[in-house]
This record gives structure tokens, C-alpha cells and sequence, in this order.
């Protein structure tokens, strides 16, 4: 039998059940019959776990992946930490963006803009 | 359809000859499928019909997190809750993405919400009727999401660059939210009866708004034709009317609930539905402001305005402070 | 994980997860509210965020508890079934949105305290409480970050601002004691070493507020008179109105599936 263990990134992310249900779905479709799901949320999800090749198609999505090493590791930050921080604009690959709002559509991302082309677009933040 | 009859200040849709140089490569950028970017030269026309639709676009977004809103603390389950709050959650961030998008052609999102509030800006009119039962929820993912997806599947082939971006971001999410609407359709019309009494009558009442949403025809239309030709818009409000139509019958056959049409019949010649147009005088009293929730939804909007205004007054005083002290520092 | 203390009551030990669970299903109903009515649209989207998290957590808490109890009660049955006397938040958690101002100290100062205390959570000696504990720490530190950024700068902001401010945290200042009140049901969970202490908690809470208040200018007020009941379920009369809300339809239609 196969396990497959699923990791939420979020407690409240409401795609898991679809995620769930497309990572079954595609298994059986390649023949794998006996095999069972099993969410956990230890070890929790981090970005450290996109691998080079996941990084690269958020890029192509339009989406800024994680700059590692910026998860904050606890008590208040503030503002400042994360003013220092440089994305760059995953269409045009400027550096100079500004974030807009640090929650996106999805608890995940934060929403910033491209000051050189102008482009609004998604950073997946590092946690 | 989140923006409906968007105008364009055009008379008459000129043809290659009649323009200048400028214009004329333009368009012909446009005819060759290439994007616009922020940053080209644009027609003025173009500039403002497209700030008016990825304006209205936006406003949609967020006055539409009200009938969901009305919800979110009365979910049947902790799933369901937390499923409708990412949705509105989405939906506000589509909100921001479209204002920044707007952004780019050179107005402010403050400028686009006074218009709003001014009344001299509109919204879907979708968003106008009121979300009576939990069913309702499940109608408006299945049916209002479905309508929008159906309208912005096409516009990702749009030629503003960051708008056809934005659609295709804004589609893949839309498509989970009509998954899961439809998810509680099939819930409710398996239920028990008081179940399915609440779906069939939500089917009732969004069936015929959800059609209003594409607006009217457009055939004859001169703003129609200029925005088709600009690739801003990409099918006649028909022709999305039809494929909705042809797409959502089945689906309600499927949960056994009845589309309420009595004309409602399967046309074997032209292979798709005949159906009936909904009341356009309904559409127009409802731009008008007569639906039955546009006071509430602009009361709300602006109360939720004038009740932060104090907020974003002190966030910018801070911000100033902290500028100040920089270059005090410096 | 630590090594396993004292065996624990599982009538104790389900109380204990549903002052968790309860805590963060009430203040998460409560952010919900204003969805689509806050001051600015980044607002809204990150307060439904925050909502979403505090209600994933609470699945989380509930789940764990009704499996602890082992009646077969699973987290709808928990959240939805229940009445005011038997949930186990923090009266803080209950206490109304007023204006954003408030909203957001209430929001501070629950983080503060959740922040601490799912970071010790996160060595329990129960291993599916410590799993929970480093889930949620991870989001609350998230939510602390803003909502300790946010009481600065509307207390360092404009003069209504400040004064709003203020009033916000003398009249939420009175709930803030609870968090930090032990009873039975702690000194059982500690000495199962599945928790802290909740005086222990205090000290690093208060160097925590005293550095934000500072910063904010805002001064803290003297008394040290606390509001308590929450936990044990005596709550205040907004918390039925949360429930008449969030329960309506599991109770008007008994049975039914959503």
C-alpha cells in the first residue's frame, strides 16, 4: 500500500480537500490503486520544502517565490525587518518593488508591485 | 459578467485609414495578438474605457464580499466557515490586484473609490440581491462565480498585459470557488426537504440575475464593437449568455432542481438552449439603485469609508513621523 | 517532547483543549464580522485571514478534544451544540469589536499571550498537542507582528488616534488578567507537564505589551483588577448572542447534513 502524506501550509487552508482529491485522483489515473492519504501537520509545512523546480514555476506563474532565510523566527518583528526585504518582480526581474499589502488572496502570499514595469503581482512569503 | 456596459466615448469604430500613425500601430499591436504594457503609449480612449472596466471589475470584487460576508458567522460547519472566509478572503485580494492594475494607467485606487461612493461608478448588479439562505451561498459559487468565469476565461486573451495577467490568476481561483459552490448546491438539494426547498429557491431568485449579469444584448452596440476591437472585450454579451445558459441546464438537472424557465428547451438545430431573456426593465431599475440591496450595500461601503477614516489618517501620520525621524537621522 | 508527567483526567484534560479550542473559535467569529466593513481593503483581507487561522486552529483544538473525551463528539458537534456554560473562552476573546482601534488591542493582547504560550506548548509532553502548538505558533507570531505594528502606529499616529487608543485598552485592560489566572485544570495539565503554568506566562506577556505601549505611546493602565468566568463558563451576556448567531442553523435544523 501507498501512503502519501499531505502537509497543510496553512491550519485554515481550505484548498486541502482538493488538493487531496487531485493527488488521488492523478495516482489512480497512473494505475496506483492501493494507497491511502494521511494529512499531518508535524513536522509543519515551511517554504524550505518548495524545491528549485516548484520555486521556478511559481516564478513563471507570476508569482514571486519565498527569499529563504526571512521566516521569522518568533517575538515582534515589526515593519522594519521586513522593509529590508527584496523581491524581485518575477516578470521583469527588478528589484525595485514595494509591498502593497502583506496578505495576498491566499493566506500565503502578500500582494507588492513592480515599480519599473508596474506590475501588481504575488510574493509567496517565506515561513 | 462583473462589468457591465462599460462605455468607451466612441461614436463609431474607426478603421485603420481613418487613424493617425501612432494609432494605427497601435492597433495593429492589438491585431497581431501582442500585449500592451503600462508603460506604451495608448490611445486615451483605451486608457479610460479600460480604467472604467477593471474599475468596475474591482469595486465588484468588493462590495460582492457583503451578500457572502452575511454568512460567514452563521456557517452550517467549522469547514464550510473557513471555506467561505478564504473565498471572501480571495475575493478581496482579487479586489487589491484589479485597483493596482488600475493603478498602472495612471489613477488611484482612493480616485476609483470616491467615484464608487459618489454613485458615479458601478458594480455588478449581481451583487444587489440579497442572500436569503445558506443555500444562497452555494448559488452564488455555482451561479454568480460560474457567470464571471464564463466572461473571464476569454479576457485572458485581453491585450492590457496586466489585466490579462490578472484574469488568469483571478480564473484559477474562481473555478475553486465554483467547485465548491456547487459542492453545496449538491449538499442542499440531497438534504432533507427544508434542504431542498432552500436550493430550489435559490435557483428561484439568482437564476435570472445571474443572466442580467452578462448585460444586454450588444450586438448592435457601438461601445461593444470599439472595446472588441481594442480586445478588451472578446465576445458578444449573447454569445456568453448562451454558453452559460448551455453550460449550468445540465447541472441542474444533475441536482435535480428545476431552472425556472417554462421556455427552457433544447434547440437540436443550433445545438444549444432557447431560453428566456430575464426582465430588462428589473436590470435597469437595478442600476438605477432600485434592487432590492443597493442602499444597503452603498451604506455599508461607505459607513465602513467614513468609520476608518481615522485609522488611515493616523497610519499616514505615522508614516510621516517615521520619515520625519529618518531624515533627522540621516 | 518532554517526558510524560502525572496522568491526567480525561474530563480534565478536555476542559484544558477547550479553553483552547473555545478561545480561538470565539475571537476568530469575532474577526469574522468584519468582513468587507473595515477601514481600508488591505485591512480586509488580512482580518479574514486572521479569521481563517483562528478558526483552522480551533478544528484543530475541538478535533483533539472530542477525541480526548471519547464520546464520539467531533468539532461541528463541539462548536455547534454546545451552550454559553459549557465553552471554555477567554471572556477577553468575547468582548465586542467596538471600533478598529479596539478590535486591534484586543487582538495584541491575546496574540502576545498566544504566542508565548503555544511556543511552550510546542515541548508538551502530549505529542499531538505539541504538533498543534508549532502549527499555530508559527501563524499567531505572524498575527502578533501585526497587530503589536498596528497599536503603535494608531497610538503614535494622529491625537484621535492616540485617544482611542487609549480608551480601547482601559476598557479591555480589565479581561487581560484572566489569561494568567491558574485553577485546578492548570496545575493537572502541568503536572502531566502538557503545559505551563499560566502565572509563568506573565512576565515575558507584560515586557511584551510594556515595550509596545511604550512605543505607542500609550500609557498602561494601574489597576490590577481582572474580569474572570470565561473558563470556567461563566461568561458575559455577549457571548450568547455569538452562539444564537453561530449556531442557528445546526440548531434550527437538527440532523441535517451541510
Amino acid at each position: 500500500m501507498l501512503v502519501v502524506t499531505v502537509t497543510p501550509t496553512y491550519t485554515g487552508c481550505p484548498a486541502t480537500a482538493v488538493i487531496n482529491l487531485d493527488i488521488e485522483t492523478k495516482l489512480r489515473s497512473n494505475g496506483i490503486e492501493n494507497l491511502r492519504l494521511e494529512q499531518r501537520i508535524s513536522p509543519a509545512w515551511t517554504t524550505a520544502w518548495l524545491s528549485q523546480e516548484g520555486r521556478e514555476k511559481l516564478r513563471k506563474y507570476g508569482i514571486a517565490p519565498p527569499v529563504e532565510g526571512t521566516s521569522k523566527t518568533g517575538r515582534i518583528s515589526r515593519l522594519s525587518s521586513n522593509e529590508a526585504l527584496v523581491v524581485a518582480c518575477p516578470r521583469c526581474g527588478s528589484d525595485k518593488t514595494e509591498k502593497v499589502s502583506q496578505f495576498g488572496s491566499t493566506p500565503c502570499k502578500a500582494a507588492y508591485r513592480c515599480r519599473s514595469c508596474l506590475e501588481p503581482f504575488d510574493y509567496f512569503k517565506c515561513h | 459578467m462583473y462589468a457591465q456596459m462599460v462605455k468607451t466615448d466612441t461614436t463609431k469604430v474607426r478603421d485603420l485609414s481613418e487613424m493617425s500613425a501612432q494609432e494605427r500601430a497601435f492597433q495593429e499591436r492589438i491585431d497581431r495578438g501582442e500585449k500592451i504594457e503600462p508603460t506604451d503609449w495608448m490611445p486615451d480612449g483605451y486608457r479610460k474605457t479600460l480604467i472604467r472596466q477593471i474599475g468596475q471589475h474591482a469595486h465588484s470584487e468588493i462590495v460582492g464580499q457583503l451578500p457572502e460576508g452575511n454568512w460567514i458567522t452563521r456557517a452550517p460547519t467549522l469547514e464550510r466557515k473557513a471555506i467561505l472566509l478564504a473565498k471572501v478572503q480571495d475575493e478581496a485580494g482579487h479586489g487589491l490586484y484589479l485597483y493596482c492594475a488600475a493603478e498602472t494607467l495612471g489613477v488611484s485606487r482612493d480616485e476609483l473609490i470616491e467615484l464608487l461612493h459618489a454613485g458615479k461608478m458601478k458594480y455588478s448588479s449581481i451583487f444587489n440581491y440579497p442572500t436569503l439562505t445558506w443555500a444562497d451561498i452555494g448559488a452564488v459559487g455555482w451561479l454568480v462565480d460560474g457567470a464571471a468565469i464564463m466572461n473571464q476565461v476569454p479576457l485572458q486573451r485581453t491585450s492590457f498585459g496586466p489585466y490579462s495577467r490578472a484574469m488568469i490568476r483571478i480564473c484559477k481561483e474562481e473555478s475553486f470557488h465554483q467547485r465548491q459552490g456547487y459542492d453545496i448546491m449538491m449538499k442542499m438539494a440531497g438534504g432533507n426537504e427544508a434542504q431542498r426547498r432552500m436550493a430550489q429557491d435559490a435557483l428561484d431568485r439568482f437564476w435570472y440575475p445571474s443572466l442580467m449579469m452578462f448585460g444586454p444584448s450588444d450586438k448592435e452596440s457601438v461601445h461593444s464593437a470599439q472595446s472588441m476591437a481594442w480586445k478588451i472585450k472578446i465576445n458578444t454579451n449573447d454569445e456568453l449568455r448562451q454558453k452559460f445558459v448551455d453550460q449550468t441546464v445540465p447541472q441542474a438537472q444533475y441536482l435535480g432542481l428545476t431552472v425556472p424557465d417554462e421556455h427552457l428547451k433544447w434547440n437540436e438545430d443550433k445545438g444549444s438552449y432557447d431560453f428566456s431573456e430575464p426582465d430588462w426593465n428589473e436590470f435597469f431599475e437595478v442600476l438605477k439603485g432600485n434592487g432590492p440591496c443597493n442602499r444597503e450595500r452603498m451604506e455599508a461601503r461607505v459607513k465602513a469609508w467614513e468609520d476608518g477614516e481615522w485609522v488611515r489618517d493616523a497610519l499616514m501620520a505615522h508614516a510621516d513621523k517615521r520619515e520625519a525621524s529618518r531624515t533627522a537621522a540621516e | 517532547m518532554t517526558e510524560p508527567g502525572d496522568k491526567i483526567a480525561n474530563d480534565v484534560f478536555f476542559d484544558w483543549l477547550l479553553r483552547r479550542g473555545d478561545t480561538a473559535l470565539v475571537l476568530g467569529h469575532r474577526v469574522s464580522e468584519w468582513c468587507g466593513h473595515s477601514p481600508v481593503l488591505e485591512e480586509d483581507i488580512a482580518l479574514a485571514n486572521i479569521a481563517l487561522d483562528l478558526i483552522g486552529q480551533a478544528r484543530l483544538w475541538l478535533s483533539l478534544a472530542g477525541e480526548v473525551e471519547g464520546k464520539g463528539r467531533g468539532e461541528n458537534e463541539l462548536a455547534y451544540l454546545r451552550d454559553a456554560w459549557d465553552f471554555r473562552n477567554l471572556l477577553l476573546a468575547e468582548q465586542p469589536n467596538g471600533d478598529f482601534g479596539q478590535t486591534m488591542m484586543r487582538q495584541f493582547l491575546i496574540d502576545a499571550y498566544q504566542s508565548q504560550l503555544l511556543k511552550a506548548l510546542a515541548t508538551s509532553a502530549d505529542n499531538r498537542v505539541a504538533e498543534i502548538a508549532v502549527k499555530a505558533g508559527k501563524e499567531v507570531d505572524y498575527h502578533l507582528d501585526r497587530s503589536a505594528d498596528l497599536v503603535i502606529r494608531l497610538g503614535d499616529g494622529t491625537s484621535e488616534s492616540r485617544q482611542r487608543m487609549q480608551a480601547a485598552l482601559e476598557s479591555l485592560w480589565p479581561y487581560s488578567g484572566e489569561m494568567f489566572k491558574g485553577d485546578a485544570v492548570d496545575q493537572a495539565v502541568v503536572a502531566a507537564k502538557i503545559a505551563p503554568s499560566p502565572e509563568g506566562l506573565r512576565t515575558e506577556w507584560l515586557s511584551t505589551v510594556d515595550a509596545v505601549f511604550t512605543e505607542a505611546t500609550l500609557s498602561k493602565p494601574e489597576t490590577d483588577f481582572a474580569h474572570t468566568g470565561g473558563l470556567t463558563g461563566r461568561h458575559t451576556e455577549h457571548l450568547g448572542h455569538i452562539l444564537a448567531d453561530m449556531q442557528f442553523l445546526q440548531r434550527a435544523y437538527p440532523g441535517a447534513t451541510w
